[in-house]
């Protein structure tokens, strides 16, 4: 990280081989758009080059490049859809699906429902540490909370997406 | 979250050793929990980036790299912006000269001292909107503009010059105009790093306090009404016109 923003374009090159696939997956799995999840790649990196004076010494780069996804992703749908968004600013507690609903999917589509009913503050760690391998004290980093914080909300989580997919459950099967 | 439920959560994902399967069986928040974990595993793996769209990617940040092959530290866009609200400040302290820069009846220690809070929280402002944290205390945010607000309102000489309305027109217009180019400065170097409420309204706070420190010194109006209405509302309004007009802005650069 020292030697990219220093400028080295081979430091930038081994960065993106490193974390391009993987943030792209998480970018798809946020926003639940492939084609958004490009653009917004391409955001996720410019402003890693662009940003890099922001990035603070000692500091780990997983943990901040998720951090510029994750504020991408959220950029993203406030744009797209400005009265969803909390007055935090956040992304909203239930991400439209593009395709019909769960009372005709697979189990699948009623796990991807279920998650994404989820409000965002359980949403993004769970996703973060389920499918981006990371660990609670990567994520408490890459969100500014606590290790701790991150830890309750992630249980919390966990609990009430099993939760969703029991109801969603008995309203596929009533 | 017991001790237990703490190392379930960090277990998640291997085999459970023994005395944590236990406690799972027998533990009404870690069952739920486990069950999620589970439950995600049913989801199909993220759809992989085509390869010419990772190549477009990769051409274009390193186009961007090679234009800015240097970064530019974050506290030098504080500068940056604290140079512009002072160059203002200036310009609009020789604007009021004509018409008499102080006019503020109050002891000149007051008047001195809460020109220095002012002036902190238009210094303190700009740093919190342009820091790289990833969080901002809304808490303590709001505990030093009611700091500010009230020693404004209560620092007042108490002398009421003019009618309540005539008053407040002229000095809610003089503040607005005073603010509006900090302002602007302000809402430029914002879409310089990700959107967060809370910055946004300190930019606009900071910015405002151009208008509020040049009020302050300015008007001979202090009554205790005039100075909430006139000055420190107005004051006030910036930091939620900033977060109205920020929230609609596009972000330049996602970096916390």
């Amino acid at each position: 990280m020292t030697r990219f923003c220093q400028g080295d374009a081979r430091a930038f090159d081994a960065l993106f081989q490193r974390y391009a696939r993987p943030i792209h997956g998480y970018l798809a799995r946020v926003t639940g758009s492939p084609a958004a999840a490009e653009d917004l790649s391409q955001q996720t990196f410019l402003s890693l080059v662009r940003g890099r004076g922001r990035f603070q010494e000692g500091a780990r780069v997983k943990p901040w490049l998720y951090a510029i996804a994750t504020n991408a992703a959220r950029d993203w749908q406030r744009r797209k859809r400005p009265e969803d968004l909390t007055d935090e600013g956040e992304l909203p507690t239930s991400v439209p699906v593009e395709e019909s609903g769960p009372r005709d999917a697979g189990l699948e589509r009623a796990v991807q429902r279920a998650l994404e009913q989820l409000p965002e503050g359980q949403r993004i760690p769970i996703v973060l540490h389920r499918f981006e391998g990371m660990s609670f004290a990567e994520i408490a980093e890459s969100m500014g909370l606590t290790e701790s914080a991150v830890k309750v909300r992630a249980h919390r989580g966990y609990a009430r997406l099993r939760e969703l997919l029991a109801t969603l459950r008995e309203e596929t099967n009533g | 979250m017991s001790p237990e439920c703490s190392r379930v959560l960090d277990s998640l994902g291997h085999p459970l050793p023994p005395e944590l399967a236990a406690h799972v069986a027998s533990c009404p928040e870690c069952r739920p929990l486990v069950e999620g974990f589970g439950a995600l595993g049913n989801l199909a793996p993220a759809p992989k980036m085509p390869e010419p769209a990772m190549q477009r990617v990769r051409t274009r940040t390193q186009e961007e790299l090679a234009a800015q092959p240097l970064p530019t530290p974050w506290w030098r866009e504080v500068l940056v912006l604290v140079g512009v609200y002072v160059g203002l400040t200036a310009l609009g302290a020789l604007a009021l000269t004509p018409l008499g820069l102080v006019l503020n009846s109050a002891p000149p220690g007051v008047v001195v001292g809460l020109s220095l809070l002012v002036l902190l929280a238009m210094v303190g402002g700009a740093v919190v909107a342009l820091a790289p944290v990833r969080q901002v205390a809304w808490s303590l945010m709001g505990l030093c503009t009611a700091v500010v607000a009230l020693s404004v309102v209560l620092g007042g000489s108490g002398l009421a010059v003019k009618s309540f309305l005539a008053g407040a027109i002229g000095c809610v217009k003089t503040h607005m105009l005073l603010s509006a180019l900090p302002l602007l400065s302000a809402l430029v170097m914002l879409r310089r790093s990700a959107y967060h409420p809370a910055r946004a309204v300190a930019a606009g706070l900071s910015a405002g306090a151009v208008g509020l420190l040049l009020l302050h010194v300015h008007c001979p109006d202090g009554s205790a009404a005039h100075l909430a209405a006139s000055h420190v509302g107005p004051w006030l309004l910036l930091g939620g016109l900033a977060l109205l007009v920020r929230s609609r802005l596009p972000t330049s650069n996602h970096a916390p």
